[in-house]
């Protein structure tokens, strides 16, 4: 009988489906790989079990008994998630992380530190860890120890089954390797191991089956000896199967790039970096989560300092100091988190939509055109048909896909050289995300250099004239036209060799 | 969202009234012509230094500027020796007022550049400023001022204290037009509602940060010298609640500790409250703790109001 | 790993030699070369009179008020707080105890009603700080005016001076080897306090709660009961270092405990303790007390003008944030 068993768990985010339906099982000694692009509904499945997120339907039994899952229940049952950033104690002792809310005590609270010890040491040194790393405070340790110390907090706090959530994509080849082979050791000690990834060749390293998420429903579950890459690949990317009708942008394209990088390095994210951009054209950047292309793109956009390389704005090094001297000089950027980087959310539509065209609104000491800014926000709801009665109301009462409107705007509306929209359409319903599509191509054609960083594989092939495929903060694919599909694109960007 | 600042400042003036009531109702004599210049006259020191606090706090990022009072008391001494030493009133007010600048700047630059929290850095500045202020004075009230100096805070223009006329006025019209209507004005509220979103949209909000402490050191000074002016006496050790009081006018004017929200017209009229709990206060002859300790309540009990506020208008929304 | 173990090893330190030079250069080890030249100045400076029987008797009860509320506010402060209330907490329950006394009361109840009065003035703050959440410094700010306005209601106006001179005689006269009782006390509750913040669990949640809040409440720590619980102490401990204090000056008036909080502040940041959390020991605040004292002493033996004091201590709070500035700003550099 399966530990983790998930029948018909769907949850919805505002008008997004993240899980449609789930059915899936995770059984002890086994790893059990979930495989999907960004968005498919993986984190959505962990956070379910973490019981951080409460699903709208469907049932979830542990070892046989229906669960109603909170973060406590959760771990009292035996679960336990090894996020991606850990969340430590950096200035405790590597035991004191361990044991934080579970401590071993004598009566009268004493610590019993040296029974924590013994008791810590066999999983320590089963992990091929030095017992000698408890005295160690935590944040002296590399984020790979890092995890490593939460795996054993996790064993030693009695987990019955670990989830790990894209834990090798910040890490380097080697403490990927031990990593793998401690997982290999969990699957012998009879836990469950669920394991999340999009890197199709540690799948097969590890993983005795695997379930592939599209679109927050499963596609697929497999023992991984009965599926090839190439079929694993061509599941992934499903959704993205359809028929694109091919745009073929050479005719528009003129002349030299608007924007270039040459050897563009930030570390850590992106190394050697070159490309062209082209007005005219639509440029798409897809990437999965950790690839680097939202980090490469805010060092052009001046808000990361670039460690080497040039940057050309219409053939001039450029060297943007901040985001407004980027801004400056022609350049600008819609961030993707839209709640924590994007919305003043407690002021009205205009304070929202003009921060950054304040400048062209100025007049004498300062003063700005007041009547200027309303004529202006309100021209600009209408020309995106924002849905809401007047520049005065406040941003928060809008739904997502308007407040995204109104940043779309703030950015139209700025009179760029070159704009960059890192995922314009992310948590937005279909229809103003065809809008916002529309509105994007509406400013290509005018002749801004438009890049859409993205990691939905449909949209970059929906919109794209061009897309640039990132992996490990390097440019690995190139793409035009005809050269457009699914599979080169994705195998690209995993890395799978197909 | 404007109606509830309205409804907000009427509130306050009615607050006031009743203070007035309610004093009167102890002390009929002080409703007179007099009394109303007298508290004018204490609440406009106090009202300088809470518009500075006010902008401080609607900058967000945990702004606070403690140092005010300190502040007050450097700039008065530096006012005080430049006189008593001979040098001509007017050119010691403006260095007084350099001075006071200055001291905002330097806590702008250690919180902007050094990124050492508002509260650590003007805590510490607190201590530091009024340690130099008693160095300077050794300790001892400065007095023996030139008679033109005193013009700053002992006359009057048509029968209205010249400091609420010709200094307390002008800032606050100055500044009204920039919380309403200028570049800086909402750069300010929109760094202090979202620093992230603010600086990706190409707001420098370190530079409208820096920008704060220095005036909220500026204003300071002002009040520093008009207090001078009044008493005939700089005094090392004075100002010492101004950080709390000024504070209060602020959140009670509906500026959010949090950052983004805040209003030059309410702190001006909560300014009138809390001048009138002064005076009021001072004019029964209460001992000057009182003070102190009523506006201790009104803090907490405007910040819970806030807090509540809030979670009422989420609830509705 | 191999760097790890290595700088582990740097840290246990080789031979005894070794280790002592490695001791005389950490934040202890300078603080305690800092102290010892401090009071030999100050001894040479006033002609002897630092290490003069009476003198160093005063000093030593002075010690003890410092160190016994830097107890709590080294708490309050771990858990990213801070407390400027105290000096208010030392005069309400210096006012309301005091009258307890003079009228005669049993001074063994009167102690109680002393440290209840103080242990109630630290729960509000906790209280309004953890659990409505208004930020420390406002709640505090505002609670010190207005427990400094109880404390004039208390007295009305009237100085409590007829202390009964038991209790001078237990604290400050009353020795135990050259120690008087008080900071005979205030060294049994420090060793107490050290080993419940290092041995304990609930000690050990204090640093948790400063370290990494989201984590704490993650792990299950009760984090608004450890952070009320900080405001809670230190009001008690204040209200011990008031008992000290009483009993060394007997008089009780309106401004009692004015700027204690400086004092204790000072001597806390002194010590080591971060004003960010997370950070720093009991006992580093002790050596920061000891300087703070030695500090307030030497103004007076060396008949300094008093307002030397609050500068000296300010200039101490004042390079300690700047200190801790550079470091960050060298940190950030090296990454």
């Amino acid at each position: 009988m399966a530990f983790i068993e998930l029948r018909g768990v769907s949850k919805q985010f505002g008008g997004v489906r993240a899980l449609r339906g789930v059915d899936v099982a995770f059984e002890q000694g086994r790893v059990h790989a979930l495989l999907g692009e960004n968005g498919a509904g993986k984190s959505t499945l962990i956070k379910t079990l973490a019981g951080a997120v409460q699903p709208d339907s469907g049932e979830i039994t542990i070892a046989g008994q229906r669960a109603q899952l909170s973060p406590r229940s959760s771990k009292q049952l035996g679960i336990a998630v090894v996020y991606q950033e850990p969340m430590i104690y950096p200035h405790l002792s590597v035991l004191e992380n361990i044991f934080m809310g579970q401590e071993l005590v004598s009566p009268g609270g004493f610590l019993r530190r040296g029974e924590m010890a013994t008791r810590a040491t066999p999983t320590l040194t089963r992990l091929g860890l030095d017992p000698s790393i408890l005295e160690q405070p935590m944040g002296a340790l590399s984020i790979g120890y890092q995890q490593l110390v939460l795996i054993v907090q996790a064993l030693i706090q009695g987990a019955r089954a670990l989830i790990f959530d894209e834990p090798t994509s910040i890490l380097s080849k080697e403490e990927t390797d031990r990593l793998l082979g401690i997982l290999r050791g969990l699957r012998e000690s009879g836990h469950a191991v669920i394991y999340i990834t999009h890197r199709i060749e540690e799948v097969y390293q590890i993983a005795d089956e695997v379930t592939v998420l599209t679109d927050g429903a499963v596609v697929g579950h497999f023992p991984i000896a009965e599926i090839g890459s190439e079929q694993l690949l061509a599941l992934m990317s499903g959704a993205s199967k359809r028929d694109y009708q091919k745009r073929s942008s050479q005719g528009r394209v003129t002349g030299a790039p608007i924007l270039a990088a040459e050897h563009l390095c930030v570390p850590p994210y992106a190394q050697d970096l070159s490309w062209q951009i082209y007005a005219g054209e639509l440029t798409c950047v897809y990437g999965l989560v950790g690839s680097g292309r939202s980090e490469s793109f805010q060092a052009v956009f001046g808000h990361l300092r670039p460690a080497s390389g040039r940057i050309l704005l219409g053939g001039q090094p450029v060297a943007p100091r901040s985001p407004a001297h980027a801004i400056r000089l022609g350049i600008g950027y819609l961030p993707e988190d839209r709640k924590l980087q994007g919305i003043f959310a407690d002021k009205n539509l205009e304070f929202n939509q003009t921060a950054s065209v304040l400048r062209a609104f100025l007049q004498w000491l300062g003063k700005l055109d007041l009547r200027g800014l309303v004529r202006a926000t309100d021209q600009g709801m209408r020309e995106y048909g924002v849905k809401a009665k007047h520049p005065g109301v406040q941003i928060a009462l809008l739904s997502g896909g308007n407040q995204q409107k109104i940043l779309f705007t703030r950015w139209a509306k700025s009179k760029l050289k070159v704009l960059i929209l890192d995922e314009p359409t992310r948590g937005i319903d279909v229809g103003t995300k065809a809008e916002i599509h529309e509105f994007i191509r509406r400013l290509v054609d005018s002749g801004v250099g438009v890049v859409v960083i993205t990691s939905d594989l449909e949209e970059a092939l929906q919109i794209g004239d061009r897309i640039l495929v990132m992996r490990k903060g390097r440019i690995v694919e190139d793409l035009r036209g005809e050269a457009l599909n699914p599979e080169t694109i994705l195998s690209a960007a995993i890395g799978a060799r197909s | 969202m404007s109606r509830l600042l309205s409804s907000r400042n009427a509130l306050l003036v009615l607050i006031s009234a009743v203070i007035w009531i309610a004093f009167a109702a102890v002390q009929p004599s002080i409703l007179s012509a007099t009394s109303l210049r007298s508290m004018v006259v204490l609440a406009v020191e106090v009202g300088v230094i809470a518009l500075g606090q006010t902008f401080v706090i609607i900058s967000g990022g945990g702004g606070i500027d403690l140092s005010v009072g300190s502040i007050f008391a450097l700039s008065s001494v530096t006012a005080g020796l430049l006189m008593t030493h001979g040098v001509a009133w007017p050119l010691a007010a403006l260095t007084a007022l350099l001075a006071g600048l200055g001291m905002g700047a330097l806590n702008g630059v250690v919180i902007v550049a050094l990124r050492i929290p508002p509260l650590m850095t003007t805590l510490a500045t607190l201590f530091g400023y009024s340690g130099v202020a008693l160095i300077l004075s050794g300790g001892v009230d400065i007095s023996g001022f030139p008679k033109g100096f005193f013009a700053i805070g002992q006359s009057r223009l048509l029968e209205i204290p010249v400091q609420f006329l010709l200094i307390y006025l002008p800032i606050l019209l100055i500044l009204l037009f920039v919380e309403r209507a200028s570049y800086f004005g909402r750069a300010l509220y929109l760094s202090g509602t979202n620093e992230t979103a603010a600086r990706l949209s190409g707001i420098e909000v370190g530079k409208i940060r820096f920008l704060v402490y220095a005036l909220s050191g500026l204003l300071s000074g002002v009040a520093g010298i008009v207090n001078a002016s009044r008493l005939t006496v700089a005094r090392p050790d004075a100002g010492g609640s101004a950080n709390l009081v000024s504070i209060t006018i602020a959140v009670l004017g509906g500026a959010n500790i949090f950052g983004g929200e805040g209003s030059v017209v309410g702190t001006a009229l909560a300014s009138l409250a809390i001048g009138s709990v002064t005076y009021g206060l001072s004019y029964v002859n209460a001992n000057p703790v009182f003070e102190g300790g009523i506006v201790g309540g009104i803090l907490i009990f405007s910040v819970l109001a806030q807090g509540l506020l809030g979670r009422l208008q989420r609830a509705r929304a | 790993m191999k760097s790890e173990r290595l700088r582990s090893a740097r840290r246990s330190g080789g031979s005894p030699g070794r280790r002592l030079g490695q001791f005389l250069l950490s934040r202890e080890g300078l603080l305690l070369i800092f102290l010892l030249l401090l009071g030999a100045a100050i001894d040479i400076a006033s002609s002897g009179s630092l290490l003069r029987f009476a003198n160093l008797n005063n000093l030593f009860v002075n010690v003890a008020v410092v160190a016994v509320a830097s107890i709590g506010m080294t708490l309050v402060i771990l858990t990213a707080g801070i407390d400027v209330s105290i000096g208010g907490i030392v005069g309400l329950s210096s006012a309301i105890a005091g009258q307890l006394l003079t009228n005669g009361t049993n001074v063994l109840l009167s102690l109680g009603v002393f440290l209840a009065v103080g242990l109630a003035l630290g729960l509000v703050n906790g209280i309004l700080v953890s659990y409505v959440r208004i930020p420390a410094i406002i709640t505090t700010l505002a609670t010190k005016s207005i427990f400094r306005m109880l404390v004039f209601l208390t007295l009305g106006g009237v100085w409590i001076s007829s202390i009964p001179f038991r209790l001078t005689n237990f604290f400050v006269l009353t020795r135990i080897w050259i120690l008087p009782v008080s900071l005979v006390l205030t060294l049994a509750l420090l060793i107490a306090a050290s080993v419940l913040m290092t041995h304990t669990r609930t000690g050990r949640w204090f640093y948790a709660v400063g370290d990494n809040e989201e984590a704490a409440r993650l792990s299950g720590i009760n984090v608004r009961l450890v952070k009320t619980s900080g405001y809670a102490l230190l009001g008690l401990l204040t209200a011990v270092a008031a008992i000290f204090s009483l009993a060394e000056s007997p008089l009780v008036q309106n401004n009692t405990g004015s700027g204690f909080e400086l004092t204790v502040i000072a001597a806390v940041i002194l010590g080591g303790t971060e004003l960010s959390g997370g950070r720093g020991t009991v006992l580093g605040s002790l050596i920061g007390a000891v300087i703070v004292a030695l500090v307030q002493d030497g103004v007076i033996l060396l008949h300094i003008q008093p307002f030397w004091n609050g500068v000296l201590l300010g200039a101490v709070i004042l390079a300690s944030v700047a200190s801790s500035g550079l470091r960050l700003l060298r940190q950030r550099g090296a990454r």
